[in-house]
């Protein structure tokens, strides 16, 4: 079933990105993945976080949610959870994904629901005017800390099935992983987690040094992304040299979130109705029964 | 069996049990409670915990009575003593008819810690266990037998609940204790209060079908068969059991339940949950309702349905986490940052908790908007013995939905249009043809983000009639005692049981009263305020420092002239005495000073 064409629901907004921000080509990217791969504007969810990436869903035909600051992937896992049959997509900043909200992302690399995260990562506070972000390196403005490596950190679970990096520079590759990304949650095999390296060309505009900085290892036939603790070297390697590693950098399995906690011999939670609930008499018969005498 | 007619017949017993952490008090009052519902009669239980596992004064009530009272009496009838800091304690609470049962394990008794002619039953249960059971753990079964005997219990029933209690918990458990129990009974019988010839009989009568819940349960069984299927929480004292309830239970339903890392997790899982359609609670006490306050306005400013239930206890900050109060009244009815629609129900009883989270779950989905259920940690965690719960009286409403078809036949689709009564219908994702946007930013008819301030206006009024709109049908309080009584009470949560009691002494003492039981407290309702004006003066008890409940009625309207606010944060659980004592107290300062005022005319 497509859009019935005789109703006219909201119109996607232009995007509100400088010119020549990174964002344009993710968001180009993201919408020919999902063509390519078949999801209908319908069972798409989008749910965006707060700063210039998290106004995404706007300009997206789907089912859009712009969460709070930091919180998309409660929100995001909380809407797949209660409706698997839907393609959920999170997406927002390194701000947004790595600073406020970084504890929610710990959780989802723990947890591995059938979702896919991308990251747009510019390194730098940029709806905000510039301030430093936590992938910011030292020296960038008054930053003092070394930037937070979200693939690192993401190696570091064993519970992680899908982790890779793309360039906003860099757009065919970035479809093969985001196709790869969606394909991986489609088949319900558990966390997909996309960073985007997406320069900001207004307060921090790293397009020229970054595609001089990134290595290409899908291009690098001696890396093996289905080895954990090689791939972690390798990074840690790369990094050391300069290098910003790029491509599919690890997949794994592990049993997906909603593989767990969904109880497959009953109707999805979020479609369930009336006549389910009656269907549940049963089970409510059998509370009461349980604290009778 | 000689003695059994000088026996009076056991119409209202309250039994505390109290000891250290970890010394199994809670164990006994359970037990008590199953069989004393067992035998028809009806019970309340109480527990007075420190927020440890092990150590520290800890007691648990029970009152087990005949008719209907929904709170701990006034005294304690058999006290348990499982040390000499438990006697201390609550000797105050106890008559000239109150026995003791004492573990003098580490000791007599020191003379004068007890009123004079209390009936005393001392045996050294601590050292029996250790020395008969070598684990220190089943001195409260053993005690168990003799408080049995003496509350006039049969030897069987008291097997029957012990077994029920502990096979789940394996055979050698289950064989320890009832070895405890057995050892308990022989010593009953070495001190003289064979079977059948304890304090009280027991009068059996065909029982009526009693369940045995906490509030916390029936909150959580009101969302499940209001067709809630979706459930985040934190673990946080004294919300718990609402987690535990639907973890068991949620799934036979294909419901959801996710214990999240932290209450931001908590609330915003819960709302993007909600998005899809499904009914969504989560459930947490004052600290983490603080942390959820960016979400729910969020959820107010996005028409997201969504239960959340604040089990209150005494606060600010950690404060004491296992004591009640009900302090969050102010964040439940003004919190947030901007303004935002909300609904505030407050239960009186474990039974009411059913009804209200049924009521709060289906108006949740009609209006869109954050609907708060405000417990106590005492309406959360005491347990009482309730009619089943009457299912067939209950409609589960759908709220405005649109499907597919209803969509395709609209010429426009905008997710937040304007509707008379403020509440747009909306398609959940997955429908075809119903893609929309939702956001806490403001927005315009399709959710698109929107500063326009002819449009601002309009939204933040849409969104605010649908509260007028449910003014028609949000619970509405209960009255009870004569309408032409010049004294109010108005109280709730765990207040509910207390005044009912407490009106009840009063009237012995010759004062007329009422009492007005809200369930709702925000949006006010006009029959609090009418309440108020057909009273001399009324009684606004408090459980919080600021008079919290008394300001909120006085900003709706209240006349202020006739509120006497009452408010007490000491973190004990009321009894009906003291508030006895308070009203009859000022009710003599108030006649005072009328007569005062008399003589200076």
């Amino acid at each position: 079933m497509t859009t019935p064409p005789s109703t006219k629901t909201f119109t996607p907004a232009r995007p509100i990105w400088c010119a020549g921000c990174g964002d344009f080509a993710v968001q180009g990217v993201l919408e020919k993945s999902l063509n390519n791969m078949g999801i209908p504007p319908h069972k798409l969810m989008l749910l965006a976080g707060i700063g210039c990436s998290g106004t995404i869903q706007n300009n997206l035909k789907c089912y859009g949610y712009h969460a709070l600051h930091g919180r998309v992937l409660p929100a995001t896992i909380g809407a797949k959870l209660a409706n698997p049959d839907l393609t959920v997509v999170a997406a927002g900043g390194d701000g947004d994904g790595f600073a406020i909200g970084a504890g929610h992302l710990v959780h989802t690399f723990k947890s591995n629901p059938s979702i896919m995260y991308i990251v747009m990562n510019n390194s730098n506070y940029g709806l905000t005017k510039g301030q430093a972000s936590p992938t910011s390196p030292i020296g960038y403005h008054d930053n003092e800390e070394s930037g937070l490596d979200s693939i690192l950190l993401g190696l570091s679970f064993l519970s992680t099935t899908f982790l890779a990096r793309g360039f906003s520079g860099n757009p065919q590759q970035l479809g093969q992983l985001m196709e790869a990304a969606i394909e991986h949650t489609e088949s319900g095999k558990g966390f997909a987690f996309l960073e985007v390296l997406s320069p900001c060309v207004t307060y921090y505009d790293t397009h020229r040094e970054w595609r001089a900085r990134v290595y290409n290892v899908d291009e690098d036939e001696s890396f093996d992304p289905t080895n954990r603790a090689a791939a972690f070297q390798k990074i840690i390697e790369l990094k050391e040299q300069g290098h910003i590693p790029i491509g599919r950098i690890f997949r794994g399995e592990h049993p997906s979130l909603e593989s767990i906690v969904v109880n497959k011999e009953e109707p999805l939670a979020a479609q369930q109705g009336i006549s389910d609930f009656a269907d549940h008499r049963k089970h409510y018969d059998q509370f009461i029964k349980a604290h009778l005498g | 069996m000689t003695s059994q007619n000088s026996q009076p017949i056991l119409e209202d017993v309250s039994v505390i049990v109290a000891g250290q952490g970890g010394d199994g008090s809670l164990t006994v009052i359970t037990m008590l409670a199953d069989l004393f519902r067992n035998v028809g009669l009806n019970v309340y239980t109480e527990r007075d915990v420190l927020s440890r596992i092990r150590g520290g004064h800890a007691a648990a009530t029970m009152r087990a009575f005949t008719g209907d009272r929904h709170c701990i009496g006034s005294h304690i009838d058999l006290l348990v003593a499982l040390d000499e800091e438990a006697v201390e304690k609550n000797a105050h609470q106890l008559n000239a008819e109150s026995i003791v049962v004492f573990d003098d394990s580490s000791g007599p008794l020191p003379s004068g810690l007890l009123p004079e002619g209390i009936k005393l039953y001392a045996a050294p249960f601590n050292r029996i266990a250790m020395r008969t059971m070598r684990r220190e753990l089943y001195k409260n079964s053993i005690a168990f037998g003799i408080v049995g005997r003496l509350l006039g219990l049969e030897d069987e029933a008291m097997h029957q609940t012990f077994i029920k209690r502990f096979e789940r918990r394996g055979q050698i458990i289950l064989d320890y204790n009832i070895e405890a129990l057995e050892l308990g009974l022989h010593l009953a019988d070495e001190m003289g209060i064979k079977h059948g010839e304890g304090k009280y009989r027991i009068e059996q009568t065909e029982p009526e079908e009693r369940i045995l819940i906490l509030g916390n349960e029936s909150i959580a069984f009101g969302f499940m068969a209001a067709g809630g299927r979706f459930y985040t929480g934190y673990p946080i004292t004294p919300s718990t059991e609402v987690l535990e309830t639907l973890q068991k239970w949620l799934p036979r339903c294909g419901g959801v339940v996710r214990q999240t890392e932290d209450e931001l997790a908590g609330i915003n899982m819960a709302i993007g949950a909600a998005l899809t359609g499904v009914r969504t609670m989560t459930a947490t006490s004052g600290p983490g309702f603080s942390l959820m306050q960016e979400g729910v306005g969020h959820a107010g400013s996005g028409e997201v349905p969504l239960v959340v239930v604040d089990c209150q206890r005494s606060g600010p900050s950690t404060g004491m986490p296992t004591k009640p109060e009900q302090s969050d009244l102010n964040i439940m009815v003004f919190g947030g940052h901007g303004d935002y629609p909300r609904i505030v129900l407050t239960p009186g009883h474990p039974e009411d908790c059913f009804y209200l989270a049924f009521e709060a779950t289906n108006l949740a989905d009609k209006y869109q908007c954050p609907v708060f259920i405000a417990m106590d940690q005492a309406l959360s965690q005491n347990i009482a013995s309730v009619k089943p719960f009457n299912l067939d009286e209950l409609e589960v409403k759908p709220g405005k939905r649109l499907t597919a078809e209803e969509v395709a036949d609209l010429d426009t689709y905008k997710r937040y249009a304007f509707s008379e009564d403020g509440i747009s219908a909306f398609a959940p994702p997955g429908t075809p043809g119903g893609m929309s946007l939702v956001t806490g930013n403001e927005h315009d008819e399709f959710g698109l983000v929107s500063t326009n301030p002819t449009n601002r206006v309009k939204m933040m009024d849409k969104r605010f009639h649908k509260i007028e709109e449910a003014k028609k049908e949000l619970p509405k309080g209960r009255h009870f005692g004569d309408p032409d009584a010049p004294i109010g009470f108005i109280g709730i949560g765990m207040m509910y049981g207390v005044i009912l009691d407490a009106m009840v002494q009063l009237e012995k003492q010759g004062f007329n009263t009422q009492y007005h039981q809200p369930r709702t407290i925000w949006p006010v309702l006009d029959d609090i305020l009418e309440f108020i004006n057909q009273c001399e003066r009324v009684y606004v008890i408090d459980l919080n420092a600021q008079g919290q409940l008394a300001h909120i009625l006085m900003h709706q309207g209240a006349d202020a002239s006739k509120i006497i606010s009452i408010c007490r944060y000491d973190g004990l659980p009321y009894r009906p005495g003291y508030l006895v004592n308070q009203i009859v107290e000022r009710e003599e300062e108030l006649n005072n000073d009328d007569k005062k005022e008399a003589n200076a005319q």
